[in-house]
């Protein structure tokens, strides 16, 4: 009987479900070509970034047009945004990913900028062409870049750093020699946290990113993430042995390597703000400011350093590639896009104390940003657009199976089994990828 | 007089209608045909609106809510008292044999387009790519049975399978016999034990994490309760449980979790089926001289069996398509406690592989099937010896 209960309850939730999915020749379309309802924008930023963004929507935007735009923020993004994405519920998606693109437009789950009606080359000039060219696929552009982020960043205590005398380090070597500088004088050099839930080790992946970038150089890099070269390859074996090279020397991880694994990202900061530093150096992208101490000066308590140069030097960055679903009111869409990207929005959201967020848009200044820290990393990023040399995260450029799957579980398994297991856990990376 | 005078009320009374109803019957028949027609089309439009409604986003949600309800129970009301009303309108001997149909054929419906087509397209898409757009062959099913960590899954979820019951079954027999002997309390005692079945999985596992929290040396003070214990009375240093993976310890963590939650359950069903035992039986067999735990193992168990199957079955399902608990936890690939359902939800949402996903789909599925087999002939062995 009780089978039977459950039974009724499923058939009760799928029906509710069912419900809740259907929308084929919904809302959506009965306003197309009228520039009135409402848009939804999924985004993956926090809760209080969403809500102050949503203000500058409302001042900046729906002040001046007859839709409504909105920002809804989710915890769970990348997995509401395949649901929405299959269902056709999608709207307008601010995805970090474009790596799931090609897949969404084959589907005939997303439309194109073309098709849209926006001026590429226009849009070639606001964001530079490398990163319009991240959502290139099938001769058409399906993500327009509406945020960017830096990675290549390596965060210190500054107040305690200058009182020890450490100066910045300028190339790989000299970054070596600090960690060994610092654990030599008693403390412990790098902070290092890399779980993240069901996303646990993707934050070591920037680090094989960043340098293999600095190894390899870009054209192996884009190798690399095309899967032109193995995963395997010697190439990206030497970029992990470098980073094995700090996680794994004795004294230079707080916690050591295999624990990192258990560190949420978040907490990885929280002892570099003790007094004296647990640990010195925190390499993390930009965004990682926001879980800083709020009492915490930029500049006087901590700053940061690009990554160092090895062979050469390079600009990593992720960022989002915005997608409209095909059941989006495209003039909408397209209008909303249009103010969204345009440099007085761009700048006015650098005004919000609580955004973590860079604009992709190169005529935004940095004076745009109250934090300054973000103010100096557009400067960083738009130079690199504005020259097309940075080169994009490459696990949010590879396949799903790979980039969101088996490398971040490959990035853990290492950190916790040690050296020895590098050639498995490569092997078993480059396996993964989808035939 | 007063007799005749409420016979001649009754007599009238009927007539009266009849007349009335033979006098306008050719407008009556026509006003219930354009009624019987107008009524659900007027239903079909109404929950279209409804429908359109609750999908709007920019709507009050208090409103959403209250058009859901009215819908939702107002609706299904008023569709089989239409549909009855509809029935009556036909022929007599028709009518009768149609009403069975009209009453199960929603149902019916609903079944289908919601059961039976969704898992006749599973299969179907199992068999494609990750598009769901050619057909693949056999690729899909070669990975669920070769890919290392679906493999680890399949392991993981036999583990919860037999596990999981078993432990909260028992516990839970456990305390509705002991339970059975208190003198006070055992109504409080019960609620305790109860009260975690009040929390969903994934709730139950965000509190677990508290109980499993681990911080590493430099990174603050260890706030999980488990380590606090370990440390406290074993002295040592802090574990980082839920990496734990020798002997599969982390999966056991995540397990413990589920039989926290279920135990109360088991127990109060089987403490229910205890209590209808009559108390004849059990004092002619202490007269007879049989020891409490003669009396348990011949007495109490047999009488309940039934029962404790059904408590299981019930368990088994769960643990079968546990999910929440698993994904709450940690990256379950890197911690080898991935199980099918999680890989599922994994490949279809997150990776995007709808073959895949589909295909881990069929073969849960299929899992599930021998044992709702076994719970149907289970629960039809009752009903005949009733």
């Amino acid at each position: 009987m009780r089978a039977r209960v459950t039974a009724v309850l499923a058939v009760a939730a799928v029906i509710a479900a069912g419900c809740g999915g259907s929308s084929s020749g919904g809302k959506g379309t009965t306003g197309n070509g009228k520039l009135t309802g409402t848009i939804v924008m999924m985004s993956a930023a926090q809760q209080n970034e969403a809500a102050a963004y949503q203000q500058i929507f409302d001042k900046q935007i729906n002040a001046k047009v007859k839709y409504k735009a909105t920002v809804e923020s989710l915890s769970d993004f990348e997995t509401q945004f395949q649901i929405r994405a299959k269902s056709g519920t999608l709207q307008v998606a601010a995805a970090p990913q474009p790596g799931a693109l090609p897949k969404l437009a084959d589907a005939g789950q997303i439309v194109s900028l073309e098709s849209l009606g926006f001026n590429i080359d226009e849009l070639n000039s606001l964001v530079g062409k490398s990163f319009m060219d991240l959502g290139l696929y099938k001769g058409q552009h399906w993500g327009l870049p509406t945020n960017i982020n830096l990675k290549s960043m390596i965060w210190y205590p500054k107040k305690a750093f200058d009182a020890k005398g450490y100066q910045v380090p300028k190339t790989w070597d000299d970054l070596m020699a600090l960690s060994a500088k610092i654990k030599a004088d008693g403390s412990t050099p790098w902070c290092a946290g890399y779980e993240s839930g069901s996303a646990t080790g993707w934050p070591a992946t920037d680090w094989l990113e960043d340098i293999m970038l600095r190894t390899a150089g870009p054209d192996t890099y884009d190798k690399w993430w095309k899967h032109e070269i193995p995963f395997n390859d010697p190439s990206v074996k030497n970029a992990a042995e470098l980073f094995g090279k700090v996680m794994f020397t004795p004294g230079w991880v707080l916690g050591g390597a295999a624990n990192s694994t258990n560190i949420n990202f978040a907490d990885a900061p929280k002892p570099m703000f003790t007094s004296p530093p647990k640990c010195w150096l925190l390499k993390q992208a930009n965004f990682i400011a926001a879980q800083f101490p709020t009492t915490a000066k930029p500049g006087v308590d901590y700053d940061w350093f690009e990554v160092p140069p090895i062979q050469q030097q390079g600009v990593l960055y992720g960022g989002e590639l915005t997608v409209v679903g095909k059941n989006a009111n495209k003039a909408v869409a397209k209008d909303f896009l249009t103010r969204f990207i345009a440099q007085d929005v761009q700048c006015a959201m650098g005004g919000v104390p609580a955004s973590s967020r860079i604009s992709p848009n190169i005529n935004v200044q940095q004076s745009c940003y109250v934090n300054p820290i973000l103010g100096q990393s557009s400067t960083v990023l738009t130079g690199a657009l504005k020259d097309g040399t940075g080169r994009f995260d490459a696990s949010d450029l590879m396949p799903a199976a790979v980039g969101s799957g088996a490398e971040w579980t490959g990035m853990v398994k290492y950190l916790r089994q040690g050296p020895s297991s590098l050639d498995s856990v490569l092997a078993s990376i480059n396996n993964a990828w989808p035939q | 007089m007063p007799t005749s005078n409420r016979d001649a009320a009754v007599e009238t009374e009927p007539s009266a209608a009849t007349s009335a109803e033979t006098t306008s019957s050719p407008w009556t028949t026509v006003l219930r045909v354009v009624l019987a027609i107008a009524i659900p089309v007027a239903m079909v439009i109404a929950f279209w609106w409804a429908f359109g409604f609750l999908r709007r986003t920019d709507a009050n949600r208090l409103l959403i809510v209250l058009v859901a309800i009215v819908v939702g129970v107002g609706g299904v009301f008023f569709v089989f008292w239409a549909m009855d009303r509809l029935v009556d309108y036909l022929p007599r001997r028709l009518s009768e044999s149609v009403r069975p149909y009209v009453f199960v054929g929603p149902a019916l419906v609903l079944l289908t387009v919601f059961l039976v087509y969704p898992v006749i397209n599973t299969i179907i898409v199992s068999f494609k790519d990750p598009n769901s757009a050619n057909f693949v062959g056999l690729d899909n099913y070669r990975f669920v049975f070769t890919d290392p960590s679906m493999l680890r899954s399949i392991r993981n979820t036999a583990m919860w399978i037999v596990l999981v019951p078993l432990v909260a079954v028992t516990t839970g027999l456990g305390f509705a016999t002991l339970a059975d002997r208190l003198r006070h309390g055992e109504a409080t005692a019960k609620s305790l034990i109860f009260l975690p079945m009040a929390i969903s999985f994934a709730g139950a596992a965000v509190t677990w994490r508290l109980i499993y929290s681990y911080t590493p040396e430099g990174f603050g003070s260890n706030i999980g309760l488990l380590n606090a214990v370990k440390t406290g009375v074993f002295g040592g240093q802090p574990v980082a449980w839920l990496s734990q993976q020798a002997w599969n310890q982390n999966n056991f963590y995540l397990m413990v979790i589920m039989v926290w939650v279920q135990t109360g359950f088991a127990m109060v069903v089987l403490s229910a089926a205890i209590k209808a035992i009559p108390d004849e039986i059990i004092e002619a067999a202490r007269i007879d001289g049989a020891t409490e735990f003669q009396v348990f193992r011949r007495i109490i168990v047999p009488s309940i069996l039934p029962t404790i199957v059904v408590v299981t079955t019930y368990m088994v399902i769960n643990a079968m398509k546990v999910f929440d608990i698993v994904f709450v936890m940690g990256n379950a690939e890197a911690n080898h406690t991935e199980v099918i359902a999680e890989r599922m939800i994994r490949w279809f949402f997150i990776q995007a592989d709808d073959g895949r996903g589909a295909a881990i789909a069929v073969v849960l599925f299929l899992a599930v099937i021998p044992v709702m087999v076994w719970n149907v002939r289970q629960f039809r062995e009752q009903e005949s010896i009733r």
